[in-house]
C-alpha cells in the first residue's frame, strides 16, 4: 500500500475493484465506515454482489478478467471530460515527455505495441523509450500537445475504450458504467481524494500487473496518489505477506526489492551498474542512487566478517539467476513436474490447493525423492500420497512432516499491508513438539553446517559463510536458541566500524565551508558496534550492515521501534506515527510530497499529510522543513529551484510514471481476454490474449491444457476467499468454529443459470474445466447475473478455493479447475477467470 | 408485573444494521468466551449457518438476500436475545435466580437453578432460548462476566465496524436518534435492551412490527394466575361460608324413619 | 334389609383414590409452576426438577386413571332426566335449609356435571400437559395456548374439586363413607339418591 489501512477514512471515493474487504479483510471496513460516515461514496465493482458490494453506495457489475477494459473506459472518461488534475499531471508525472517517433500502440498494431516479437512472446522495448536531448535529458512539451508526448498518446490509446465498446466487453450496463466514472472522477478535484483498494481479484490475471497500473494511471490523472485518502492499495492477503515480500521471498528480489543478480552480472560493480538508475535532472532524488550502500550492507549483514573489500563483499556467494531464468511458483512446479527437483521444502504453505492446477501440482509432487512440509496442521501437501487418484504403494516420495508453532506462540514482527511492522510477543508457548519456524531453520542451519564440515560438498561458502550471530554463541560456536531481536537488529543493521559524518560533495561552482578549526572532534554517524539509525547512515565501504535497508530504523539505538504502542494521532489523519514502525523511515503515506503544490502548500488543506513550513529551523540552522508526516526526503518542495527536489524520489526523473516502459507487455495498459474466455474475439484488437503471458503447452505435460470457446466449459468462472476461512484453510478447516459458518466447497450461480441447468439451490453438482472436476453444493442466489457481452449471454460462477480433500465432507479444491498461465510480468497465476461447466449431480 | 429496572442505568446495545458486514466475528467470539461447542452444519445453498439460534449459539447474523427491481441488496442481521425491560421469559420462569436481571439491566441466566420446565421458550417474544442436551436454558446473557470486570461482551468486542455497540442504553439511543437513525425496540416491552438500527421494516428482518409477550401468556400470567387464586381462596371461603350459613345435608334432618337396632 | 348399600366396587374406590392422589400429587407439585409464590412446595420433592418429573408421572397416571374411571361410569353420569332438571333448577337445594326432595338415581346433575367436568378436564390438561412437556417440538402458538388453557383448566378443576370435597364431606356428613367402605347407609342413600335406593333395593314408591 502506498497509504495505509486507517488512512480510508480519510477518502472521499473508495473504489474497491479486484478486492473484497468486507469478507477478506473484515477489520478494514473499520474505516471504510468511518469514511462512509464523513459522506464518502463507496463503489464496488465485482462480477459477484459480495458482502463488500451489499455496503456499498454503487455497485457494478462486470465481467472477471476485463478489468482493463473497464479502468480504461475510466481514463477515457476522465480525459474526454478534463477531469484531471492538471496541474499534477503536468508537474508530477511523465505526462509531458516526449516518446520515441517509432513508438507505435495497439490501435495502430492489431492489439500490439511496436517492437512484439511473437517468436520469443515478448516484446523489445526500444521503441518505448523517451526522446532525448543531446545532453541526454528528457524532451518534453509542459503544454502537453505535441503528438508524441506521454499525454497525447495516453488520449489516443483510450479513445478507444468507448463506454459502448467497455459496456461490450464488460458486461457492464452503460449507465452503471458511467455512474461509476462519474463518480470516481469526482475525485480529480485537488481536495478531493479518491482510493483504490485491489487485492486478488486485479493480480491474479495474465494481464495482473497492468490491471493495477491502469488504477495507477487513474490515480495519476486525478491527483489521487501522496494524499491522505487516496494511493493504490493492495489488500494483502495475508497478515504478513508484506514483511515476507520486503524481506527477500520471492525469487527475484533480495530483501528490500533488490534484484536478484544475474549470473551474467559478474560482480558488485556490474550488478550496481545495471541497477543503479540514473538522472541528469538535478531535481530528482533518484534514491536508488544509494543502490550500492544498500547491496553492500546487505551482504556484510550476512557474510559478516567474511566480506570483505578484497573478495567483493562476498558478492560471488549470492545465489544468481541464470539470464531469462524464470523461478516463479508455476515453474517451480513445471520443473518438478518433469523431474528436475529431488527435494522440495513446502514450508508453511499447501500448493496441492493453492496452486492453480493443482492436479499437475500433486502429479509434481510425486517426482521428488523427498519433501518437507512445515504447517500447523496435517493438509493436502503433507499427505499428497493418499489423496484422491493417488497410488501410495507408487509414489515414492519421502514426507517429512515438521510441526510449526502457530503466530501467537512465536515472538517477532509482523507487517501489515500498510508496511507497519507490528512486534509482538508470544501469547502461549508452542503446543506440544512444534516449534517457531525461526528455530526449525537454525536446527536446519547448524545441522547443514556440520553435514558440510564433515563431508564436504558443493558451494559451501553460501551457508557456511553466513554471519548467523542470532544468539548467545556456545564455545563450539552454535546456538541454543535464536534470539528473534537479534535478528531484528541484523535487519536494522550496525555500524561496523566508526563511522564520520562527511560533509556532502560540492556540487559545482560551491565554496568548500572554512575546516574546522584544528582539534574539534570529529563529527560521527555512528560508533562501531551501534545500531545503525536509518537507511540514509548505509554506507557501500562495508562499514555498515543491513538486512534489508527498508527496514533500516526498526531496531536502532533508540529501541525497538516496532514495539512501540504510541496512541498520539497530531494530524488527525490516523497515522499514529508513534504505533510501531512503518517502512520507509515511518512514513506512513509515501509519495506525500506530491500531496502539496510544488511550494509545499497541501492541495486539501482540510487533511493535510505534510506541507513545507519555510520558517521552521532545521537542527542544522538551516531555514524551512515538512510538518506532518515524515516527507520522502527532506528537501525543499520542487519550487524551489536550487535545492527542491521531485516528490516521486524512487522514479530515476522524480516524477510518476503515466507512460510506464518498464513492463514486459506494454507502456499502457490494454484489454486483452485471459487465455480462457467465453469470447471468440477481443473487441478491441485481434489479439486475443496478453502477447507476452506464458503460456506452458510442453505436450509431454497432458495437465496442462486450455479450453477457450469450448462448449463443454460455456461458463466464466472465478475462485475467491470467504471471510469463513484463510487461504487453503488449513488452519480454518481445523478450527469448528469456522467449519460450522462456512462447512463445505459451493458454487454461486445465477439464478438464470440454475434454471438452464435445472439446479435447485442447495444441489450437489458437479464443476469441471478442461484440467478437473469438483463437488459443490450450488447456491443460486440473484446476486450472480448473466452478462451480455456483444450479442451473446455469458455466465459466470463462483468459487471459494479454501476446501480440500484432507477435511472429510468438505469437497475438493476449487484449483483443480484452473489454469497454469502466468502473468506477463510476475508469473502470478491466472486463477480470477477462467473456463468451467456445471451439472447437476444425481 | 415486569420486574423492576432502572431505566437511567440501564446498559445495552445499539445494533445498527446499516454496518453489519456480515463477517459473523460475533458468532465466533461469542462461542469462543463462553466456551461453545461448534454446530455440525450443511451448507444449503447459503451463507448463513448455523440456519437458527441453538443451544451453543448465543447470537447469529441472518443474511437477508432480496432484489427488487434489478436492485439487489443483502443485509446482515444480528439475532440475539433481546434482554426486555418486560422479559416474558422472566415473568413465566417458575424458578426463582435461573432468569435473573443483573443490575445493569441485563437478563442473564444461572443453569445451576434452571428445572428445564421450558416455559421460557415459549413465552420469548423473539424465540430466543434455547435447551441443549444438559437441558437448561441458554441464550446470550450479554457476556455478564466480561461486564462485571469492566470489559466490552466478547462480540462488541470482536465486531470490527462497530455494528454492536454497548454501552449505556440512553446514551446509545440518544447518539442513534441524533443520527437520525431508525430505531427498533425503544419503547417496546418496556424498552429492548439490544435497541436496533433498521434499514428498513423490521419485518424485513424477520421481527415483529409491535413486538410484545404473546396474548395466551398474558392471560396466563397476568389474568389466570392472579384470578386462580383468588378463585381457589374464593372457593374455600364460599364452601365454609355455606357450611356455617346453609349448613350440611345431614342425613337425620328429616327423615323420620326408625331404623333402630343396628348400630 | 340391610342398614347399607354398596355403591362402589373395591376397584371402583381404588380407582378413585389413585385418580384423587394423582391429582393432589399435581397439585402439589404443581403449585411451585404456577406461580413463584408456591415457589417452596418444590422443596416437598427435593427441587423443582423432581418435581417436574414427578408431575409428568402423576399427570399421566391422572390423566389414564382419571379417564378410565369416567368411561367406567360414563353410563351413570352422562343422562339427565326430568327430575334431574328438577334438582337443577333448584340447585340442588343448597341454597336453602329447608329440606328438599328430589327424585335423583345414583348420581345427582351435580355429580354428573362434576364427572363430566373433570374428564373434559381431564383430555385438555393431558393434552396441553403434552404440548408444554415437549415444548420446542411444537409449535409456539401451540405451546403458548397450552399454557394457558392448562393454567385456566387446572384452576377450574381446583375449584371443582373443593367444592366436590366439601360436598363429599362436611357438606352431606355420610358421603365420604361410599368412598372409604363402599357401603353407605340406607338412610343416606334415600336420602340423596332416592331413584337409586329403590333400583337397588327393589323397593316402591
Amino acid at each position: 500500500m502506498t497509504n495505509h489501512w486507517i488512512d480510508f477514512k480519510n477518502s472521499d471515493v473508495i473504489l474497491i475493484m479486484g478486492a473484497n474487504p468486507a469478507e477478506n479483510h473484515p477489520v478494514s471496513f473499520r474505516w471504510i465506515m468511518k469514511a462512509k460516515d464523513a459522506g464518502a461514496k463507496v463503489i464496488c465493482v465485482d462480477p459477484r454482489f459480495t458482502r463488500s458490494a451489499a455496503k456499498s453506495n454503487l455497485y457494478a457489475p462486470l465481467r472477471s478478467g476485463t478489468d482493463i477494459a473497464f479502468l480504461g473506459g475510466l481514463i477515457n472518461y476522465i480525459l474526454q471530460n478534463k477531469l484531471y488534475f492538471e496541474q499534477y499531471v503536468r508537474d508530477y508525472t511523465n505526462s509531458a515527455y516526449l516518446v520515441s517517433g517509432d513508438f507505435k500502440l495497439p490501435g495502430e498494431l492489431a492489439g500490439l505495441f511496436s517492437g512484439y516479437d511473437p517468436k520469443k512472446r515478448s516484446y523489445d522495448t526500444k521503441s518505448w523509450s523517451f526522446q532525448k536531448n543531446a545532453d541526454e535529458s528528457i524532451k518534453k512539451d509542459p503544454t502537453m500537445q505535441d503528438p508524441n508526448c506521454v499525454f497525447q498518446l495516453l488520449k489516443k490509446h483510450y479513445g478507444r475504450y468507448t463506454p459502448e465498446l467497455v459496456s461490450k466487453t464488460t458486461g457492464t450496463p452503460k449507465e452503471k458504467l458511467l455512474e461509476v466514472y462519474k463518480l470516481y472522477a469526482s475525485t480529480g478535484k485537488p481536495d478531493k481524494a479518491g482510493t483504490s483498494l485491489y487485492a486478488m481479484g486485479w493480480t491474479q490475471h495474465t494481464v495482473g500487473t497492468q490491471n493495477i497500473r491502469a488504477m495507477s494511471i487513474i490515480q495519476l490523472l486525478l491527483g489521487n496518489m501522496g494524499v491522505a485518502g487516496g494511493g493504490i492499495n493492495a489488500l494483502r492477503g495475508e497478515s504478513n505477506v508484506q514483511g515476507s515480500t520486503d524481506h527477500g521471498l520471492l525469487f527475484h528480489i533480495l530483501p528490500g526489492y533488490m534484484p536478484v543478480p544475474l549470473a551474467d552480472l559478474k560482480d558488485t560493480a556490474a550488478y550496481i551498474e545495471k541497477h543503479t538508475p540514473k538522472s541528469k535532472d538535478p531535481q530528482s532524488a533518484n534514491w536508488w542512487g544509494n543502490r550500492n550502500k544498500y547491496l553492500v550492507s546487505y551482504m556484510k549483514a550476512i557474510y559478516g566478517a567474511k566480506a570483505t573489500k578484497e573478495n567483493d563483499f562476498g558478492y560471488a556467494w549470492l545465489p544468481k539467476l541464470d539470464p531469462g531464468m524464470n523461478a516463479s511458483w508455476l515453474m517451480i512446479f513445471d520443473n518438478m513436474i518433469k523431474g528436475k527437483f529431488k527435494g522440495f521444502f513446502a514450508w508453511g504453505q499447501n500448493p496441492a490447493c493453492s496452486g492453480s492446477n493443482s492436479t499437475k501440482v500433486r502429479n509434481a509432487l510425486t517426482k521428488l525423492d523427498w519433501m518437507v512440509t512445515t504447517n500447523l496442521f496435517d493438509n493436502e501437501t503433507a499427505s499428497f500420497w493418499k489423496g484422491p487418484g493417488m497410488d501410495p504403494a507408487s509414489v515414492k516420495t519421502e514426507v517429512f512432516f515438521l510441526p510449526a508453532a502457530a503466530s501467537f506462540e512465536k515472538e517477532g514482527s509482523i507487517s501489515n499491508s500498510g508496511r507497519w511492522a507490528q512486534w509482538r510477543t508470544a501469547a502461549v508457548k508452542p503446543l506440544g513438539q512444534s516449534k517457531p519456524d525461526a528455530e526449525i531453520i537454525h536446527e536446519l542451519f547448524q545441522k547443514l553446517k556440520a553435514l558440510y564440515a564433515k563431508e564436504g560438498g558443493a558451494l559451501p561458502e553460501q551457508l557456511t559463510n553466513l554471519t548467523w550471530n542470532y544468539g548467545f554463541k556456545r564455545a563450539d560456536g552454535t546456538i541454543k536458541s535464536i534470539d528473534i531481536h537479534a535478528v531484528a537488529k541484523e535487519i536494522n543493521g550496525y555500524f561496523l566500524e566508526d563511522v564520520e559524518d562527511r560533509p556532502k560533495p560540492l556540487k559545482p561552482g560551491e565554496k568548500a565551508p572554512p575546516p574546522p578549526p584544528p582539534g574539534t572532534p570529529k563529527k560521527m554517524l555512528g560508533k562501531k558496534g551501534e545500531l545503525v539509525g536509518g537507511f540514509a547512515q548505509l554506507q557501500a565501504d562495508g562499514s555498515t550492515s543491513c538486512g534489508s535497508w527498508i527496514y533500516c530504523q526498526s531496531y536502532n539505538e533508540k529501541g525497538n521501534m516496532m514495539a512501540r504502542r504510541g496512541k498520539k494521532d497530531p494530524t488527525g489523519l490516523g497515522m499514529f506515527p508513534e504505533w510501531a514502525w512503518c517502512w520507509p523511515v515511518n512514513r506512513r503515506i509515501i509519495y506525500n510530497r506530491a500531496s502539496c503544490d510544488p511550494a509545499g502548500k497541501p492541495y486539501n488543506l482540510k487533511k493535510s499529510v505534510v506541507y513545507w513550513n519555510p520558517a521552521a529551523v532545521q537542527p542544522t540552522g538551516a531555514l524551512g522543513a515538512w510538518v506532518g508526516d515524515v516527507p520522502d526526503g527532506p528537501w525543499p518542495p520542487m519550487a524551489d529551484e536550487k535545492e527542491g527536489k521531485k516528490p516521486f524520489i524512487m522514479r530515476a526523473d522524480g516524477v510518476a510514471a503515466i507512460f510506464g516502459p518498464g513492463l514486459k507487455d506494454g507502456p499502457f495498459p490494454e484489454h486483452y481476454e485471459p487465455v480462457e474466455c467465453p469470447v471468440p474475439e477481443n473487441f478491441f484488437s485481434k489479439q486475443m490474449s496478453n502477447p507476452a503471458s506464458k503460456i506452458f503447452k510442453d505436450a509431454n505435460i497432458k495437465e496442462d491444457v486450455l479450453s477457450t470457446c469450448d462448449v463443454r466449459f460455456p461458463l466464466v468462472a472465478t475462485t475467491y476467499r470467504v471471510t469463513e476461512h484463510w487461504q487453503t484453510g488449513v488452519m480454518t478447516r481445523n478450527t469448528p468454529w469456522l467449519l460450522e459458518l462456512q462447512p463445505r466447497q459451493f458454487c454461486e450461480i445465477s439464478v438464470e443459470l440454475a434454471k438452464e441447468k435445472n439446479i435447485g439451490n442447495g444441489d450437489l453438482v458437479e464443476v469441471s474445466s478442461a484440467r478437473g472436476k469438483i463437488e459443490a453444493v450450488a447456491m443460486v442466489t440473484p446476486r450472480m447475473k448473466p452478462f451480455k457481452i456483444g450479442d451473446m449471454t455469458v455466465h459466470e460462477v463462483g468459487l471459494p478455493w479454501c476446501f480440500g480433500w484432507h477435511t472429510p465432507g468438505v469437497g475438493d479444491a476449487a484449483n483443480l479447475l484452473t489454469p497454469t498461465a502466468g502473468d506477463a510480468n510476475t508469473m502470478i497465476p491466472e486463477t480470477k477467470a477462467f473456463m468451467v461447466g456445471i451439472a447437476r449431480k444425481g | 408485573m415486569a420486574d423492576t429496572i432502572n431505566q437511567t442505568t440501564r446498559k445495552g446495545f445499539l445494533v445498527d444494521t446499516s454496518r453489519c458486514i456480515g463477517c459473523r466475528s460475533c458468532q465466533v467470539a461469542c462461542k469462543q468466551w463462553n466456551k461453545l461447542d461448534a454446530d455440525k452444519t450443511a451448507n444449503k445453498g447459503t451463507f448463513e449457518n448455523p440456519r437458527d439460534l441453538t443451544p451453543a449459539l448465543y447470537n447469529r447474523i441472518r443474511f437477508i438476500e432480496k432484489e427488487t427491481s434489478g436492485e439487489m441488496t443483502w443485509q446482515f442481521f444480528n439475532e440475539r436475545c433481546m434482554h426486555c425491560g418486560d422479559a416474558g421469559c422472566m415473568k413465566v420462569c417458575p424458578s426463582p435466580g435461573a432468569l435473573y436481571r443483573t443490575k445493569d439491566g441485563i437478563v442473564a441466566f444461572n443453569k445451576d437453578k434452571c428445572i428445564s420446565c421450558k416455559y421460557c421458550v415459549s413465552a420469548c417474544p423473539f424465540n430466543i432460548p434455547r435447551y441443549g442436551t444438559d437441558d437448561k436454558v441458554s441464550k446470550c446473557h450479554l457476556c455478564t462476566d466480561r461486564i462485571s470486570g469492566g470489559m466490552t461482551p466478547a462480540c462488541a468486542k470482536a465486531c470490527p465496524t462497530e455494528t454492536l455497540k454497548y454501552g449505556k442504553r440512553s446514551d446509545l439511543i440518544a447518539k442513534a436518534t441524533a443520527a437520525k437513525k431508525t430505531l427498533y425496540g425503544v419503547d417496546d416491552l418496556l424498552g429492548l435492551g439490544v435497541v436496533y438500527a433498521l434499514e428498513g421494516p423490521p419485518e424485513q428482518y424477520g421481527l415483529p412490527a409491535k413486538p410484545g409477550i404473546p396474548m395466551s401468556i398474558f392471560l396466563w400470567k397476568d389474568v389466570i394466575k392472579p384470578l386462580g387464586i383468588l378463585g381457589f381462596w374464593g372457593s374455600i371461603g364460599a364452601m365454609l361460608l355455606h357450611y356455617v350459613t346453609i349448613g350440611p345435608k345431614k342425613v337425620d334432618d328429616d327423615l323420620n324413619v326408625k331404623e333402630d337396632g343396628h348400630e | 334389609m340391610s342398614n347399607y348399600i354398596e355403591r362402589f366396587s373395591t376397584s371402583e374406590r381404588v380407582l378413585h383414590w389413585i385418580v384423587t392422589a394423582s391429582f393432589f400429587t399435581l397439585l402439589l407439585t404443581g403449585l411451585g409452576l404456577y406461580s413463584t409464590l408456591f415457589n417452596g412446595y418444590f422443596s416437598l420433592f427435593g427441587g423443582g426438577r423432581n418435581a417436574i418429573l414427578i408431575h409428568k408421572i402423576s399427570g399421566v397416571l391422572f390423566f389414564l386413571s382419571s379417564l378410565y374411571m369416567f368411561f367406567n361410569h360414563q353410563k351413570d353420569v352422562t343422562g339427565f332426566d326430568q327430575d334431574d332438571k328438577k334438582w337443577v333448577t333448584e340447585r340442588g337445594g343448597y341454597l336453602s335449609r329447608n329440606a328438599s326432595h328430589f327424585n335423583i338415581g345414583k348420581y345427582n346433575p351435580g355429580q354428573k356435571l362434576f364427572a363430566i367436568f373433570i374428564a373434559a378436564a381431564t383430555l385438555v390438561l393431558g393434552v396441553t400437559g403434552l404440548f408444554i412437556w415437549a415444548p420446542t417440538m411444537f409449535p409456539r402458538w401451540i405451546v403458548q395456548l397450552s399454557l394457558m388453557a392448562h393454567g385456566l383448566m387446572f384452576v377450574c378443576s381446583i375449584m371443582f374439586v373443593v367444592v366436590h370435597v366439601y360436598l363429599a364431606t362436611i357438606g352431606n356428613p355420610g358421603t365420604i363413607e361410599a368412598m372409604l367402605y363402599g357401603n353407605v347407609r340406607s338412610l343416606w342413600a334415600r336420602k340423596h339418591h332416592p331413584k337409586w335406593y329403590r333400583e337397588v333395593t327393589g323397593e316402591k314408591p
